[in-house]
């Protein structure tokens, strides 16, 4: 496996080019911001106030910008392109994920400085917490993209995805069926959202290790399998 | 003669149907290789499985003398530049930016990037977004980027297709000063007077198969009914076959000075792909 930081870099400056020409990367960076003013002003209890833009650029403007992305350059076939040069997979994969992930930080830190001073929790754990699921949900948006052939797939297959990763946990309960519920204390978000009440809560490490556990599972997992993805789609 | 590509028995399906039939070619050193063949017949499946972006089903392929079918190491597509349908350019970026990222990709300086587009004929829009260019121009750009790491191999699927006639005239002059530096071609095209000006030797594809493969002036005369055809002032133009009464009728002409013109009938490469492949050209 080769890294050169050199192309790394070309890919992450031409990533950032298009990124600032995409309206729609631009409309889901912007979404969270305005709404976590707009919930403000309504008079939200800050720690669901906190909660509300992370998920939503966990899943639209980490995962599913991501998919969309990435499944740009395969239906504009640009993906081929790139597989026959010198780049690797892992150049290619993180150079995709660099700009996507930078402004999901940028944003959640627009955020946590707009809601946070009312809030007295430990930073550092809301930190990791937020990093280590970010990287979990490119790599499924990575995924998600590398499987659709085009962008309207993408949005067909993908959203419904990551709709079920984040409505699942909110709204299992309510279907009182156990199977279901099963499955939904499995899933990354179900324990995001836990960790991140009992974050705000002002709650420490004790409170959430089950859920730093699951997630460190989930994201250990889909960087390999996204690499593996990513390989099978080297032949046509 | 060194082979940069050598194919045998190379077979590939898709599901029930064969593309390809237990092909056979060699692509020598230097040379710019056609391949003719009407659609559907697998041109572009040979140059995928070629350039390692299609899997065989059987055979063996050597590129660069390297069984590329054995390896998962695909450094040898490094010497290769590609040309394809789908080849495609980043719609939201210039012209510039999207040779710029390649050029960082291949180690190549930057100052390369208008050498490539004065071979398109394409500098002055470098600073164009690819969005706003026409079919041809796109087609051009992709044809830059893959000759932006100076390949020693280089696989051009239709690369005039777009393209007009003064810039078909245009990448035919750039084709033939890169082959004289050194690139090898392996070239597609519907188009048989490129095949003629540019190929040193063509293979005619038909169905999955090789159905003949030659220098141009051979399959030309291979496939000639040897017939000649005279201008008299008296009878006008006349196709005159080569036998004993053949000879003697221009030997009178030409001894009675009637003799205008005198040409050998050798079929063009066009005849001569309608005659392999039953069909029409496109
Ligand atoms: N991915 C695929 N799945 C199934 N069949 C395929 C696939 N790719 C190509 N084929 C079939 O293989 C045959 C050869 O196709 P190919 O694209 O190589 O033709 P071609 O000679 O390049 O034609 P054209 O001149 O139209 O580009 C066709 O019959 C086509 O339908
Ligand atoms: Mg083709």
């Amino acid at each position: 496996m080769t890294f050169s930081m050199r192309r790394f870099q070309a890919i992450v400056q031409k990533e950032w080019k298009d990124a600032i020409k995409n309206p729609q990367v631009l409309l889901m960076a912007a979404m969270p911001i305005m709404f976590t003013l707009l919930f403000q002003r309504m008079g939200m209890e800050a720690g669901i106030l906190l909660s509300m833009p992370i998920l939503f650029v966990l899943s639209m403007t980490a995962a599913f910008v991501q998919a969309s992305m990435v499944s740009e350059e395969k239906e504009k076939h640009t993906l081929r392109v790139l597989m026959l040069s010198p780049a690797s997979a892992i150049e290619i994969l993180f150079g995709k994920s660099f700009i996507t992930m930078l402004i999901s930080i940028v944003v959640v830190a627009i955020s946590v400085v707009v809601v946070g001073p009312t809030l007295t929790m430990d930073y550092l754990w809301l930190v990791l917490m937020f990093l280590l699921a970010l990287i979990m949900f490119i790599a499924i948006g990575t995924i998600i993209g590398l499987i659709s052939r085009t962008v309207q797939e993408t949005s067909i297959s993908g959203l419904p995805v990551l709709l079920i990763f984040m409505v699942g946990p909110m709204f299992a309960p309510m279907l009182k069926n156990e199977f279901l519920e099963t499955i939904v204390s499995y899933l990354p978000t179900d324990h995001l959202i836990h960790a991140l009440t009992e974050i705000t809560k002002g709650n420490g490490f004790s409170a959430i290790q089950g859920d730093f556990l699951n997630i460190l599972i989930w994201t250990a997992l889909s960087i390999p399998a996204c690499l593996i993805i990513y390989r099978k789609r080297r032949f046509d | 003669m060194e082979n940069i590509i050598e194919v045998k028995q190379l077979m590939k399906s898709f599901g029930s149907k064969t593309a390809l039939k237990h092909i056979e070619f060699n692509v020598r050193k230097g040379e710019i290789f056609g391949f003719l063949g009407p659609s559907g017949s697998g041109k572009t499946t040979t140059i995928k499985i070629l350039t390692s972006q299609l899997t065989l089903s059987a055979g063996e392929v050597h590129v660069f003398g390297k069984d590329i079918t054995r390896t998962k190491d695909f450094s040898h597509l490094n010497r290769i530049g590609i040309l394809t349908d789908n080849s495609g350019l980043y719609e939201r970026l210039s012209v510039y930016d999207n040779l710029e990222l390649f050029c960082k990709l291949y180690d190549v300086p930057l100052k390369r990037i208008d050498e490539v587009l004065g071979e398109v004929n394409l500098l002055q829009d470098k600073k164009a977004l690819v969005k706003q260019l026409s079919k041809g121009m796109r087609q051009r750009v992709t044809l830059a980027r893959a000759l932006l790491h100076k390949p020693d191999l280089l696989f051009l699927d239709e690369p005039t297709s777009a393209l007009d006639p003064k810039n078909t005239l245009h990448i035919h002059d750039s084709l033939r000063k890169l082959n004289a530096a050194g690139t090898t071609i392996f070239l597609t095209t519907h188009d048989m007077s490129e095949a003629e000006q540019l190929c040193d030797r063509i293979a005619f594809i038909h169905e999955g198969e090789i159905s003949a493969l030659d220098t141009p002036q051979n399959l030309r005369l291979m496939y000639s009914d040897h017939s000649i055809t005279v201008v008299t002032e008296h009878n006008g133009k006349e196709i005159i076959v080569q036998d004993a009464a053949g000879i003697e009728k221009i030997n009178e002409y030409m001894v009675n000075g009637q003799l205008q013109s005198i040409h050998s009938n050798e079929p063009t490469l066009g005849d001569i792909f309608v005659k392999l492949t039953g069909g029409n050209l496109q």
